[in-house]
Parts: C-alpha cells; structure tokens; sequence
C-alpha cells in the first residue's frame, strides 16, 4: 500500500511537467526589470501564452545562452551581446546578421533627495564634496559603459577614477546610492523613474551627445522550439502603442 | 596575474582569521563552560551567518553601516571614511560571515576535554582565565588549527559579502574570488583558469603544511 502510493506520487512528480504547457522563457537585460512586467501581462492576456523572464545582467545572460540555457528569446541592453550570440551561431535575427534594435537606453545621474550635495547637474560630478560615485560595470554592463564614456568625453574619468564605485549592474549601483554609501550614481532613466527610486531621489538627464548610444537590442535563441512564439512576442515589443509604452518607462522607441 | 588582488586576499584572510580567534575562543569556552540560560540562544545567534546567503548579509551590512544609520556614521566618525568599499568594511563582513566556522569547531573541541579535568581546575581555584589558557586551548588544539584553516580559507573563498560591500576597487577591495569572477564574466577564460589554478595550488599548499604539522603533533602525542 505504501510502496505503491510512493509509486504513484512519484510517477505524478516526475510526469507532471509533461502535462503543463511549457512558457516562453525571456532572458532580459537588468534595466528592463522595472519596465518589461506589464508588457509581458499584456501579451500572456492578449495571446494565452504564458511568459517567463530572467533579469540579469547582458553579459551573464550572453554567458548563459552561450552554454544552452533554455530561453527563447534574448532582450539585451546593448547590441554588442546579441552580435556576440549570432556570431557563435547559437542565435539569429530574423535572418538579419545584426541584432534587432527594440530601444535606446538613456543614463541618468542620480542623487538622494536628503543628500547635502547640490542637486544633480554636470557641476555635481566636478564637485570636490563628491567622495563616493557609484557606476555599472563598464566591462560588462552597457549603462557602465556609457557612464565611461560620458565621463571621459567630460574629461573627468582620470580626476573620478579613485573615488568610482563599481557595481555589479546599474539596479546595485543605485543600491549604493540609495542606501547612502555613494553620493552620486550613473545609472538607468528606467531605474530612476521607478516608484521607489522616484521617492527617494532626484535625477539628472546626461546630455546624449556625451556617450554612444545605448542600443537595445534582441536575437531568437536557435534551439528554442517555440521561434514563432518568440517572433510574436518581439513584433508586440516593436508595435507601435507597446513603443510608446517603453517610452513612458523611460526607454527610447526605435519606431 | 594579478598580485595586487593575491595579497589583498592574503592579507584580508590573515586579518580576519586573527580577529575571529580572539572572539571564537573566550566566546566558545563561555558557551561550554558557562551556565546561563540564555546561552543557547547566543550560540544560535553565533551560528546564524550560515543560513544567510552572503550576499543578503552584504546587503544588510552595506545598508546598516551605512551613512544613513546611526550605527554607520558612528563608525565614519571614528575612522573618518565610511565602512563600505573599504578594507576595514570587508574585515567586519568577513568576520561576520566566518564567525560560525571559527566558533564551532572550538565548542566541539572544548566540549571533548573530559569535565573531570575542568571540575578539578574550578575545584582547585583556577578563574575562567586561567581554564581556557591552561586547559582548555593546549588540549584543544587540533581544534583551534581546523577553526584557523576553516576562518582563513572560508574568507579567501569569499564572494557574495565582498560583491555586495566592496565596490571593485583595485587593492582595497578588489579580493581573489572578484576578479576570478569578472575574468569569467568577460569571457577571458585563460585568465580565469590561471586565478583558479593559483587559489587552488595555494590552498591546497596552506591546507597540506597545517594538517602535516598538525598530524605530528597528533603522532607525539600518541
């Protein structure tokens, strides 16, 4: 009686994944976390499907679907990664031999309200009260790197150097800030305008003629065995009310 | 390779481990010789950074030591930089987080010595002093070289704390386990075979030179 219950429930374990329909799996860039959620509701009301997604950082998601992680579709927060993707021949593009740009990224500096600092400006970055500057990864996260740019474009980065804090993503280092430990971040228009950071801080809008832009884009992950899934879900991202939708989280439409 | 970061979590792991036996052995000896009721609850306490994952303690440490606590401007006033993304602030995560590797293998250790032999030192006036350094430590000290080697190779191998507290700065934070990681997050693999392979030489040397001295004492003994 017993063995065969444990036989049962086993059996309805390990079958029980078979009988549930499989999600669209999402890797998506850590700067979508704030912004992709109500997309993805959408699109699961809209279609039926069910949708799963991964927030990370680009490189480590890269890293992932390099070694056959199981996602169907790929949203990164540069162009660089995806390409990275196609040239190992582990995704495509619609046929296209170059990512397809979703969005454009804008880098913020941001500061807490209660911060004795001035306000957020280009002046805030040459202030000498400025200890503690915090920034993503240049290495691997793409607002990072857009923050390094725009410093040296400023001819700041040698005089910034020893005081830049490195995070693992722009999420972290806007941790930083808002736990008080940086008294300044370069970090995601999308983070900034979320709720919580939106009470807590203030930000400034980096003049885009500083750094090269930061192209979002996406690649369908080849063994993935729901492409015309990932197919739709990307043309819902590019049609034109979600575009405007993006636009309002505080990402740039490429439509 | 980059020697900065080797010495860096040489000397972070020496630090570390020779704070955590100053704490770990009065601590240890207070929870096996000592009577109160609330020991139990202390000793829990001491055992606890095991079930955080590291990088949840990084992240309460970051905040609570932070400038926006009175805990944290307390500490920025006495050492005139806040602790975060300093040396100093990795000392005070990695002794946190090694705290239950240096404690319990001493309460195990004390815990062997025969009570007939505390019974006669209390019996014949030695203080609590007196036990631990007399009794307590040399009887015990096999016990005190694994607390020693597990604190100092449990800090090298350190990530989640150093991640979350650090903030990446070559020569003050920038540990081993750090770079080892960005290496494989920028896909240089050479590189991070060569950071793996001495970490491992490295403590598989510390590990071999501790447990053969440590096993001659054993064979004196005996």
């Amino acid at each position: 009686m017993g063995k065969r219950f444990f036989a049962v429930f086993f059996a309805l374990l390990l079958g029980a994944p078979l009988f549930a329909q499989t999600p669209l799996r999402v890797a998506a860039a850590a700067d979508l976390e704030p912004v992709l959620p109500p997309i993805l509701a959408q699109f699961e009301k809209q279609t039926g499907m069910r949708v799963e997604a991964t927030y990370q950082a680009s490189a480590v998601l890269t890293t992932q679907i390099l070694n056959s992680a199981p996602f169907d579709l790929f949203l990164s927060a540069d162009l660089s990664f995806p390409q990275r993707l196609i040239d190992a021949g582990v995704a495509d593009a619609e046929g296209s031999p170059a990512p397809i740009p979703y969005a454009k990224g804008t880098l913020v500096l941001w500061e807490r309200r209660d911060s004795p600092l001035p306000p957020p400006s280009l002046a805030l970055l040459s202030d000498a009260a400025l200890k503690r500057l915090a920034i993503a990864n240049p290495e691997r996260a793409p607002y990072g790197r857009a923050a390094v740019a725009a410093l040296t474009t400023l001819k700041l980065y040698d005089t910034l150097k020893p005081r830049l804090v490195t995070a693992e993503n722009i999420a972290q280092a806007a941790q930083f800030v808002d736990s008080g430990n940086a008294e300044a971040g370069l970090i995601s228009l999308t983070s900034a305008l979320t709720p919580r950071l939106a009470a807590s801080g203030r930000y400034f809008v980096m003049p885009h003629d500083l750094y090269p832009p930061i192209e979002q884009g996406a690649v369908l992950v080849k063994v993935s065995s729901q492409h015309a899934a990932a197919r739709r879900l990307l043309d819902f991202l590019l049609s034109a009310p979600v575009q405007a939708q993006l636009a309002r989280s505080g990402l740039t439409p490429v439509k | 390779m980059d020697w900065q970061a080797f010495a860096l979590t040489l000397r972070l792991a020496t630090v570390t481990t020779a704070i955590l036996l100053a704490i770990a052995v009065p601590l240890a000896a207070l929870l096996v010789l000592g009577r109160a009721r609330w020991l139990p609850a202390l000793e829990a306490l001491a055992t606890l950074p095991l079930v955080l994952p590291p990088t949840v303690l990084g992240f309460f440490l970051l905040v609570l030591l932070g400038p926006r606590t009175a805990v944290g401007r307390g500490i920025a006033a006495l050492l005139g930089h806040p602790l975060a993304f300093s040396f100093d602030g990795l000392v005070v995560g990695s002794v946190l987080y090694s705290l239950p590797f240096a404690v319990q293998p001493l309460v195990a250790g004390f815990a062997a010595v025969p009570s007939s032999l505390t019974d006669a030192a209390r019996l014949l006036g030695a203080g609590p002093a007196r036990m631990v350094t007399s009794l307590l430590v040399p009887l015990a000290r096999r016990s005190l070289v694994t607390a020693a080697v597990l604190s100092f190779l449990h800090t090298v191998g350190e990530f989640g704390v150093v991640l979350m507290l650090g903030g990446d700065i070559p020569g003050s934070t920038r540990t081993l386990s750090i770079l080892l990681y960005n290496q494989v997050e920028n896909f240089d693999y050479a590189a991070a075979e060569r950071t793996a392979a001495i970490l491992l030489a490295m403590c598989v040397v510390a590990l071999v030179a501790v447990y053969s001295t440590s096993q001659q004492r054993g064979g004196n003994r005996g």
